[in-house]
């Protein structure tokens, strides 16, 4: 069943032969692969390498875990018919750890994590959501008594990569809006020593991930990075540049409410404070529920999820030109000083004068 | 903090505040000036009219025109440029408009009835072109003409560099050319902010000025009978 | 009415699927292009279902959700439309060959059937 926490001995057999056993196809398989190498950009002519690639690739053991999160990242994963592309993601990998999901839970659940860590050191992959909190030593968040920070710190060192999900573990997310009350902190601020991708969104887009991993089974390593380690193949664009609205922000067409005529003809939302020129992910071409829509299909602006402290950015209401100039009491204030300062410089030329005439 | 935040926060904040305290002072450093008294007898009963030197000086008498043409062409080619991509495109109105509301407390289309016009991306990036071209030349004359060489100063340079540089930066915005568009528009940002805390202590002064001198001197010289 | 600038991205998918078609008529190397990879409107659509028009050969399959292939009026150029279970189309190719990968059954596939079939006959 998906996702179940599989056995040790079932991490031995091939990808091909997890699936062949359970039921699915080659060429359902080859289906996937091609769609997947589709939704990352790949040449048709990859889909076929990579299914096959995939066929004889061994399953990693994966570790997900929830740090300061909401668990929005886990039900965008999971929210989705199987066999999709987002299910692949549990068919390539060997989920030994993954609260939401796991039958086990407690003292058995802890034992599972420790057993999986200690057969695969140094193999394992860590998918981190949520963000790690470093207050009071990490006592805001604990899971079994033992902080996040250190649950994090130590299975770091025995895992061959580590998957930051979601803009939380990205870099440091909601926990992280100021004042940052429990010094929530990103995946890559606490762990220097591994490889890390991360995966920003709020959620991500979960065909990410699927990407990600496919490509990690393919390959043997992480995808091309951005300087702030996202996959380029995903990240590689802003949403303005792929958007469909694209049309009517050069033509100068903007809905200037949510309920006005142009807001009905799908114009640009720039004025009701789109922040898609400043942002960077695949929501305008892969978009969400198999491809059903995204924010701005549906009317409202992009909030940059995927950006880091996108909370704290000032409203998503405002436009990105309006930059903040002040406010009437501080202009008052600012024209009363240059007044000022001028009556001085007057008065001074009107005593100059004065002296002159008087012949001084 | 990264770039484009500051510039879209306390980068802007302070520029303008620079500007409004810079501004001021300059103009009230001029008006409360002692004015010589005309202590003749006025020829005319009212000197108002003589405010219509701001328009009748707009353009050089026909005597001059050969020697300044290149000049005052060039020189009304940028200021109608310019102007055009700073008022009537849409990023830039809603900066205003924001202005606005926050200084009178209502909205621009509630008050006059019509909302602020602005244009299509495509044809403010044309009139951006214009200005571009035209200061381009300006400068070029500027440093090939012996007299202008001689007679040009720092402010002249400084404040031909900060009027282009929003206008470069702007175009370059637009089109998303040679960093991605945080930067970019960052930059612009940025490059703006450096106009507005320049403004008040050099040349641009005469945005207000020039009004005020060409009106003062019509008046002065209606008062003594001789219409400019 | 029909502005060419509507139907820019067909035109040059066309052309590409003539330059394809071409290759494989002179040494039968085989290309694919993913009409995903760009930003089709409405008039793009209709303009490449107009010219690349079902032909003789049409292809139902049931493998992870619904596929359709179908091959064109131009033999060698095939449609295929992959679909999951819940009927969201999941990419789409026109492939330009003389038989598509996804309709030729997998070897994999074949050797498990080919040692089911041994077995129930036993």
């Amino acid at each position: 069943m998906k996702g179940e926490a599989m056995r040790n001995d079932d991490r031995e057999i091939t990808l091909g032969e997890y699936l062949a056993a359970r039921g699915v196809s080659r060429r359902a398989f080859l289906k996937f692969a091609c769609s997947l190498a589709s939704l990352m950009a790949l040449p048709p002519s990859a889909g076929v390498a990579m299914a096959e690639a995939l066929a004889k690739a061994k399953r990693p053991s994966v570790l997900w875990f929830p740090f300061q999160e909401c668990t929005g990242c886990t039900e965008s994963i999971t929210r989705s018919h199987e066999p999709t592309i987002e299910s692949m993601i549990f068919d390539m990998i060997s989920l030994d750890y993954q609260e939401t999901l796991m039958a086990a839970a407690g003292h058995q659940s802890e034992a599972a994590r420790e057993q999986a860590m200690k057969d695969n050191y140094g193999k394992y992959l860590l998918l981190i959501d949520g963000s790690v909190a470093t207050g009071l030593e990490g006592a805001y968040s604990c899971i079994g008594g033992q902080t996040n920070l250190s649950w994090l710190t130590e299975a770091a060192k025995g895992a061959a990569a580590i998957i930051a999900i979601g803009s939380c573990a990205s870099y440091g997310g909601i926990p992280k809006a100021n004042p940052n009350p429990t010094g929530a902190r990103a995946v890559s601020d606490i762990v220097k020593d591994k490889p890390i991708v991360n995966i920003p969104g709020c959620p991500p887009i979960p065909a990410v991930l699927t990407g990600v991993l496919a490509h990690f089974l393919t390959f043997g390593s992480l995808p091309e990075l951005d300087p702030l380690g996202r996959p380029k193949a995903f990240y590689g664009e802003t949403i303005h540049d792929r958007c469909y609205r694209r049309p009517f922000y050069d033509q100068g067409r903007f809905a200037k409410t949510f309920d006005d005529e142009g807001a009905r003809n799908g114009w640009c939302l720039y004025e009701l404070g789109c922040k898609g020129p400043v942002t960077y992910n695949a929501c305008a071409t892969i978009k969400w529920n198999a491809g059903t829509s995204f924010p701005i299909q549906s009317g409202h602006g992009c909030l940059g999820c995927s950006e880091p402290d996108f909370w704290d950015k000032g409203s998503f209401y405002r436009p990105l030109s309006v930059a903040h100039w002040g406010d009437k009491a501080t202009l008052g204030g600012a024209a009363a000083v240059g007044v000022a300062l001028g009556a001085a410089a007057a008065l001074a030329a009107r005593r100059r004068q004065d002296k002159i005439v008087k012949g001084d | 903090m990264d770039l484009l935040t500051f510039a879209r926060g306390p980068g802007m904040y302070w520029a303008v505040t620079i500007f409004v305290i810079g501004v001021l002072w300059k103009l009230a450093g001029v008006i409360l000036l002692r004015a010589k008294r005309d202590l003749s007898e006025a020829r005319k009963p009212s000197a108002w009219t003589g405010l219509r030197a701001i328009l009748t000086r707009s353009w050089p008498r026909r005597a001059f025109v050969h020697g300044t043409a290149f000049s005052e062409v060039l020189g009304y080619a940028f200021h109608v440029g310019f102007l055009f991509t700073l008022v009537f495109y849409l990023p830039h109105v809603l900066f205003f408009e924001d202005v606005f509301k926050g200084l009178l407390g209502v909205n621009f289309q509630r008050l006059f009835g019509v909302p602020w016009p602005y244009f299509s991306g495509g044809m403010v990036n044309f009139f951006g072109a214009v200005a571009v071209a035209a200061l381009i030349a300006l400068l070029v004359h500027r440093i090939v003409n012996p007299v202008k060489r001689l007679i040009s100063n720092f402010d002249d340079y400084f404040s031909w560099l900060v009027t282009i540089a929003p206008l470069v930066t702007g175009m370059l915005t637009y089109g998303h050319v040679g960093a991605p568009y945080q930067t970019l528009i960052a930059v612009h940002l940025l490059s703006v902010e450096l106009l507005l805390v320049w403004f008040p202590f050099g040349k641009l002064m005469h945005t207000f000025t020039v009004f005020m001198s060409r009106g003062t001197q019509g008046m002065q010289f209606e008062r003594k009978g001789a219409t400019l | 009415m029909s502005d060419l600038r509507d139907t820019a991205y067909a035109t040059a998918i066309l052309h590409e699927v003539a330059d394809l078609l071409a290759k494989l008529a002179a040494d039968g190397s085989a290309g694919a292009i993913d009409l995903r990879a760009m930003p089709l409107g409405p008039a793009d659509r209709a303009r490449l279902k107009e010219v690349l028009a079902q032909g003789a050969v049409k292809v139902s399959v049931d493998a992870g959700g619904p596929s359709e292939i179908f091959e064109t009026v131009y033999p060698g150029v095939w449609w295929t439309c992959h679909r999951n279970d819940a009927g969201e189309t999941i990419s789409e190719f026109i492939e330009v060959t003389d038989c598509p990968q996804f309709l030729k059954s997998q070897p994999d596939d074949i050797r498990a059937g080919a040692s089911g079939l041994r077995r129930l006959l036993e």
